[in-house]
């Protein structure tokens, strides 16, 4: 395939990109702070598993708050502010226009991270609601519903003011999260924590949101980052592109319903984890799609393809296991267990993170306008980020099994349980290390490229001029 | 193999502009007209999964649901049919149940009791004597010395009855009664609800009884 330049309009790097690069750069860089600080709190947690006198006595950091804080920080900071800027960024680009209320968008950012330090601050001072992946105190919440609104205003309009008529698969799962998730929090702070409703419906409601903030929120933003990566670096018509609406309709419907399976033997009528079975199961149709549709991605290399690539494989595991512990008979085996952490993480940090990081590594050069500043920090990261998942996946599904198995056992006690799995919580802290040595070295990575003084601007263009796709080069 | 080799790890190179990129997708999405009618149907075998997919969760659904029944915790459970009154409840299936909950604590389970403060329920005249007596205690309470089968205990009893802290209506009382006057070789008549709630009512709210008092009744 040639490099012929086709028209002036298409040239890869545009004004599009030079204008939104303060307001989405402080998008990611703030998503990577909270994200750094998210991996030492992680490692925190992961150490007082296996050494439960660390930090016991400073009551800002003992287990309980510091697993909220991790949580928080992850979900809210990493993955709220690099969603949003991967979000923005594919919006504008297939709007085909800058985008716009950039402005409203900066005060937002700030405002959001204000919020989510409020509420850390509160989280750690002993205000923590019950309920998982919202932990946040309840006076910090409408704020982040506000900051949300003005950040993701500018990809609503990018997508509303569009020059084509027609969707892409990046714009569909961007907009749905955009928009999804603003309905989610609201709705789950005005039921658990403003007018909260009674009993086992606050479970219910509680695990509908857990489930749904990943499925319905950052699953989607990570998939809109891979459907427009994967053709446009691949250079190739995603296959069976046909059958992604389906895909798209499939999560979008029955993705918040699998909530339900960490509620399996609690006082919740019986319909209601049997529809996340069932849901489970019709998921299996949706990453069916994502797997005919991302065949291309396994043809060619590349940084962000590399990542890519390893997010959709996590993705995918995540669900089959998540299919198959939703199940009653293994549910008994691995629910309460480090299964369903190996599981969490497996979504979370595999898939969504993964794939953020490959729509990083794609878009910060185009919003610089220049290369990542360190090739070797680059990979670094990469062989990082793979030994660190794969490592503390891997302990925490075997310290799993042997808990599950021990607490199905009535004459082993906790203290067995415990002596048997140390050793594997010990490397699980190893892993959490490597995780945050990696995403440190991401930020300095980041802070060098994006640094105006640091990096000179290229004096030709480092990207090359890119094609028109061909329709039938599949 | 690749079109656009990615030789630098620090930048990925894009080998198809967005124009294109969208153009293409959308046509074979079928919206925009195109004259060559290369439309594509979905293809077989995925139509064959996803009905497969939904068979299995449809099966699935209407053999544990329970049928959407709010009352049904159980998924091998079918909800409970309108219109038919609920079993008769067993009364010494209860009985033992609350015996367990309420009274083993210091009667024991083997209903012994242990001197010389919990009087033993085996063989006691007091539990296979008098209704009247024997529902009172364990409505309202019992305080101070009392002697069964020939020896002196001296404890105090709480109230099981309605509105104590183990809140126990007429039916459970009296299913809690009817056990242990037929366990431990005990032998005596079941004892009915309707006697207890009459004696609740006659008696009220009052405070625990002593010996002598209940002695003084029938």
């Amino acid at each position: 395939m040639t490099n012929v330049p086709t028209n002036a309009g298409s040239a890869e790097v545009t004004a599009l990109d030079s204008q939104a690069r303060g307001p989405l750069l402080l998008l990611l860089g703030s998503g990577l702070v909270w994200l750094v600080v998210s991996g030492f709190l992680a490692l925190i947690t992961s150490i007082q598993l296996h050494s439960p006198q660390f930090m016991a006595d400073c009551s800002w950091f003992t287990f309980g708050r510091t697993q909220a804080l991790r949580d928080t920080a992850f979900i809210y900071g990493w993955g709220g502010n690099a969603g949003l800027g991967i979000a923005l960024w594919i919006l504008g680009r297939l709007g085909g226009y800058p985008l716009r209320g950039l402005n409203w968008s900066v005060v937002g950012t700030l405002f959001w991270n204000l919020g989510i330090a409020a509420g850390m601050a509160g989280i750690a001072s002993g205000d923590m609601t019950g309920f998982s992946f919202l932990q946040l105190p309840r006076y910090v919440l409408p704020l982040l519903v506000v900051a949300y609104a003005a950040i993701a205003m500018s990809g609503v309009l990018a997508w509303s003011g569009r020059r084509t008529d027609g969707m892409y698969a990046s714009q569909w799962y961007a907009v749905a999260a955009l928009f999804l998730f603003p309905w989610l929090l609201c709705a789950a702070q005005a039921v658990l924590l403003w007018w909260p409703v009674r009993g086992t419906v606050q479970a219910v409601a509680a695990s509908w949101y857990g489930q749904a903030v990943w499925t319905l929120w950052l699953a989607p933003v990570a998939l809109a980052a891979a459907y427009y990566i994967v053709p446009k670096v691949v250079g190739r018509v995603l296959p069976s592109y046909e059958s992604a609406p389906l895909g798209f309709w499939t999560l979008i419907f029955v993705g918040s319903w699998t909530g339900g399976r960490h509620l399996i033997g609690g006082p919740v009528p019986a319909w209601i984890p049997t529809m996340a079975v069932v849901s489970a199961s019709l998921l299996i149709f949706h990453y069916l799609v994502l797997i005919l549709n991302f065949r291309v991605a396994f043809q060619t290399g590349g940084t962000a393809i590399r990542f890519i690539r390893f997010g959709l494989i996590a993705y995918m595991l995540a669900g089959l296991a998540e299919l198959l512990t939703s199940f009653r008979g293994v549910a008994l085996h691995t629910q309460f267990t480090f299964f369903s952490t190996a599981i969490e993480q497996l979504g979370l940090y595999g898939g969504v993170s993964m794939m953020f990081f490959g729509a990083i590594y794609y878009l910060v050069p185009r919003l610089t306008g220049n290369a990542w500043a360190s090739a070797g920090l680059v990979s670094g990261h990469r062989v990082l980020m793979v030994v660190g998942i794969v490592l503390s996946i891997v302990t925490l599904a075997y310290a799993g099994i042997v808990q599950g198995a021990g607490l199905l056992d009535d004459k082993t006690t906790f203290a067995t349980i415990f002596g048997q799995i140390r050793m594997t919580l010990v490397v699980n802290s190893a892993a959490q290390l490597i995780l945050v040595t990696g995403n440190v070295l991401l930020l300095v990575n980041l802070v060098r490229s994006a640094c105006p003084f640091t990096n000179e601007r290229p004096a030709t263009s480092i990207f090359r001029q890119p094609s028109k796709l061909e329709a039938h080069a599949s | 193999m690749s079109t656009s080799p990615q030789s630098d790890p620090r930048v990925d190179q894009a080998a198809v502009t967005d124009e294109s990129l969208l153009a293409v997708h959308e046509k074979l999405l079928g919206k925009q007209p195109d004259e060559k009618a290369h439309y594509r149907l979905m293809p077989l075998s995925l139509l064959f999964i996803f009905s497969g997919l939904i068979f299995f969760g449809g099966t699935y659904l209407g053999r544990f649901s329970g049928h959407f029944s709010p009352q049904v915790y159980n998924e091998y459970a079918q909800p409970p049919k309108s219109g038919v009154a609920a079993a008769p409840v067993d009364p010494l299936a209860q009985g033992k149940a609350i015996y367990a909950n309420v009274c083993a604590a210091c009667h024991q389970v083997t209903g012994l009791g242990m001197a010389p403060v919990f009087p033993p329920l085996a063989g006691s005249e007091w539990v296979t004597g008098s209704e009247e007596r024997l529902i009172r205690i364990v409505l309202h309470g019992l305080q101070g010395p009392i002697k069964v089968k020939g020896v002196d205990y001296m404890g105090a009893m709480p109230a099981a009855g309605p509105g104590s802290g183990f809140n126990l209506n007429a039916d459970k009382v009296a299913a809690v009664l009817t056990y242990v006057r037929k366990e431990f070789g005990n032998g005596a008549a079941p004892i009915s609800a309707q006697k207890v709630a009459e004696i609740a009512a006659k008696e009220g709210s009052r405070g625990p009884w002593t010996a002598a008092d209940l002695e003084k009744l029938p």
